[in-house]
């Protein structure tokens, strides 16, 4: 253990990782503990930061009202929105594994949103939600839908956004394209031989064999899903999340109680408020993985 | 890991932070001495008026500034609209007076909050607030004020106006434009022309345009909180105006509203360009759109009309207003440019490129006896309408209150809620916030 060279080869390791350590130090773990701090205060930026123990977070809990709509909303957004991408990614990739004409093709099209990004697609969403001239209510017409008024009723503007994040699924389906492509064939051929059908074959065979990816995707898709912002702020008149507060998601909220209002000290609490209820759902996602993800040549 | 690893990561990650600091802070002394070459003091000016229109008038302005000078030379730095307020309450919280620009545009409602949360440099003892007063609309040098001390001086300003289209109006046989709601109702009745479903025109809807809120200021000249403090918001005026709303979305439907809505977008589109809409309210300078894109237009100007006779052509306006930014490194210099801004001078250009309204009235007075023909009626009645307009500074006691009280005209406006359910909701939240704050 003891050996020169050895402790040489440590320091130039944690030479190569210095970048990488002063930039989590200074840019993420700084910062982190100082809004940990501040959400103790009433800090506005510049005029003051007092101590106030817990009074932010028993406004948050008792007397913001506000603040429980934008946990519900933004509950309601990550409960339908992820697994409905993660199905809809798993669906697109099945499909595009069957090797059907065209492949590429549709591969290239299916991933296309995921490359396009932003204000972008949210002003384009928004001419395509449009309620009388818009593209989707028109081909519900088709069907004879009378579609429903999308962004402009406080029923449906959750719904449109799920829609919208469903588009972009090009993404994750890639990863599972390439993990579905590494099942080995033998396997099929195996289960060929027994008489298993699809069903068979996608729940004994693919399914486990591509649940390191499911996880992963569920993870990064949870997460990301709570940290909703953008879309609301664009898309909401005024940023304010309305119609009727349906669209103030948690972040919104934040982002006005910082810059809007300057209570910078009660958007801090209620960052560690949503940093908590994201670090339990992520234990406990990993906790529960070991039954169901399956990581071959790998006994957890 | 052992004791003497520790101790070397950590002396090794200070040094290289330290040599990082080190960096920044030369590297920036290296810019700032860079620009001031010259012996004059170089003022930064932020502002958001990058457009073709706009930009060169405000450089226009400031070259003017700097050839008159000897002492001060101002440097304009354009940030988009979306990101110049966040990037200046940056550099200040960042109290690094290299970062702290010296002059910035800030929006006239924010200025008391943000004065009471010491953003922004009082002016007392900068400026000649004494004169400046006497000037500027009392309405927004009221917006400036927080306990008896001067946080920005106002700058611009914009009325809401009634645009009507004479030959529409004559067609169904009105020679007047409308003074009140009713007349407002009535006339839109005659004009409106709807089949299968869809608007072959429409006279008037009190939601293009502009919003609730204006209607709730219109109807009776008061802001949801008083300037003493009493939350007015569930009043029978305002009751009167979320139904006089109602009664028009209902008579017109929801549906074909929206319809005929998305069907124009801005500008060139405009429903009242294209003759679809008889009676518009817009800002003054909707002006320079006809006069580019609307020349066939037989059109005339009316401020807002009034709930009923007598009860005030009340009209909404923002505003822009030019403030120090808390910290700036030239406070006395910044002044010197902002006086000269606000100045008749500078505000008759600014006003009489932009077709704007602005703070100093003098100035506002003097474009509108220089204009002529149809130029001067439309500037002439914003300059009267001016009168009867109200600014909404952001409650310092309640700042969040537009997320209190426009979900719940929301809900009126939808049919969610009666109006007056919505307005009792809007004043027992409103009011029960300004009691937490106390």
């Amino acid at each position: 253990m003891k050996h020169p060279l050895r402790r040489a080869d440590t320091w130039q390791g944690y030479l190569f990782i210095m970048p990488w350590l002063l930039g989590f130090a200074v840019l993420t773990a700084g910062p982190m503990l100082f809004s940990l701090f501040a959400s103790f205060t009433d800090y506005d930026m510049t005029s003051r930061m007092n101590f106030v123990g817990i009074s932010n977070y028993l406004t948050m809990f008792t007397k913001d009202d506000l603040f429980w709509v934008s946990l519900y909303n933004t509950f309601f957004f990550v409960i339908w929105s992820v697994p409905l991408t993660t199905i809809g990614a798993m669906i697109l990739a099945l499909l595009l594994n069957k090797g059907i004409p065209g492949q590429r093709l549709f591969r290239t099209i299916f991933y296309l949103p995921a490359v396009l990004s932003g204000v972008g697609v949210y002003l384009l969403w928004m001419q395509m939600l449009s309620p009388s001239s818009g593209l989707i209510n028109t081909m519900l017409g088709f069907i004879g839908i009378d579609g429903p008024a999308w962004l402009a009723d406080p029923e449906w503007t959750k719904p449109a956004l799920i829609l919208m994040k469903m588009w972009s699924v090009g993404g994750s389906m890639l990863f599972y394209l390439a993990s579905l492509q590494s099942v080995p064939k033998t396997l099929y051929e195996v289960g060929a031989l027994e008489g298993a059908n699809w069903w068979h074959r996608f729940r004994y065979i693919t399914f486990p064999l591509i649940t390191p990816v499911v996880f992963f995707d569920l993870i990064t898709s949870t997460i990301g899903a709570f940290q909703i912002f953008s879309e609301a702020y664009v898309m909401s008149e005024g940023g304010n999340g309305g119609p009727v507060n349906s669209l103030l998601f948690y972040n919104l909220r934040i982002w006005n109680q910082a810059f809007e209002v300057y209570n910078m000290g009660y958007a801090m609490s209620m960052t560690w408020f949503l940093f908590v209820i994201v670090l339990l759902l992520t234990l406990f996602n990993f906790k529960f993985a070991k039954k169901w993800v399956y990581y071959e040549g790998d006994r957890r | 890991m052992k004791k003497g690893t520790v101790i070397g990561l950590v002396a090794l990650l200070l040094v290289t932070l330290g040599g990082l600091m080190w960096w920044m802070q030369n590297g920036q002394q290296d810019t700032a001495s860079n620009v001031e070459s010259e012996d004059r003091v170089t003022l930064d000016f932020w502002s958001f008026w990058g457009s073709e229109t706009r930009r060169p008038i405000i450089e226009k302005m400031i070259s003017d500034f700097n050839e008159s000078q000897d002492e001060i030379f101002v440097k304009h730095t354009f940030i988009p609209f979306g990101d110049i307020w966040t990037k200046e309450l940056a550099a200040v919280a960042s109290k690094n007076e290299d970062a702290i620009p010296d002059v910035v545009v800030g929006d006239i409602n924010a200025i008391k909050l943000r004065g009471q949360k010491q953003q922004v440099e009082p002016l007392n003892t900068l400026i000649d607030t004494a004169s400046l007063k006497e000037v500027m609309h009392p309405e927004a040098w009221d917006a400036v004020q927080y306990e008896d001390e001067t946080y920005a001086v106002p700058f611009t300003m914009d009325t809401r106006l009634l645009f009507y289209n004479k030959k529409m109006l004559e067609e169904a046989g009105y020679t007047e434009p409308p003074q009140t709601w009713d007349d407002l109702t009535e006339m839109s009745e005659k004009i409106t022309v709807k089949q299968n479903n869809t608007f072959e025109q429409v006279g008037f809807y009190p939601l293009f345009g502009v919003g609730t809120d204006v209607w709730l200021i219109n109807s009776d000249g008061r802001n949801y909180i008083s300037k003493d403090g009493d939350v007015t918001i569930d009043t029978p005026e305002d009751r009167e105006a979320l139904e006089w709303i109602n009664a028009f979305t209902e008579k017109m439907g929801r549906k074909e509203i929206d319809a005929f809505k998305a069907e124009f977008g801005e500008q060139q589109a405009n429903p009242f360009l294209s003759e679809k809409v008889a009676m518009y309210v817009d800002v003054a300078t909707f002006y320079t759109q006809i006069r580019d894109y609307g020349q066939h237009l037989d059109y005339g100007v009316v401020p807002l009309p009034e709930r009923e006779e007598g009860s005030g052509h009340y009209s909404w306006s923002g505003g822009f207003a030019l403030e120090i930014p808390k910290g700036a490194k030239h406070p006395e210099e910044a002044a010197t440019f902002i006086e000269y801004m606000a100045g008749k001078e500078a505000q008759m250009y600014w006003a009489e490129q932009n077709f704007d309204q602005v703070a100093n009235q003098d100035a506002g007075q003097a474009v509108a006896d220089q204009l002529e023909g149809q130029e001067q009626e439309v500037y002439s009645v914003a300059l009267s309408a001016m009168e009867n307009t109200l600014l909404t500074p952001v409650p310092v006691e309640v700042p969040d209150l537009v997320s209190l009280v426009n979900p719940e005209l929301e809900q009126a406006t939808l049919g969610k809620k009666t109006p007056e359910e919505a307005l009792q909701a809007a004043e027992r939240k409103v009011k029960a916030a300004k009691e937490g704050t106390q």
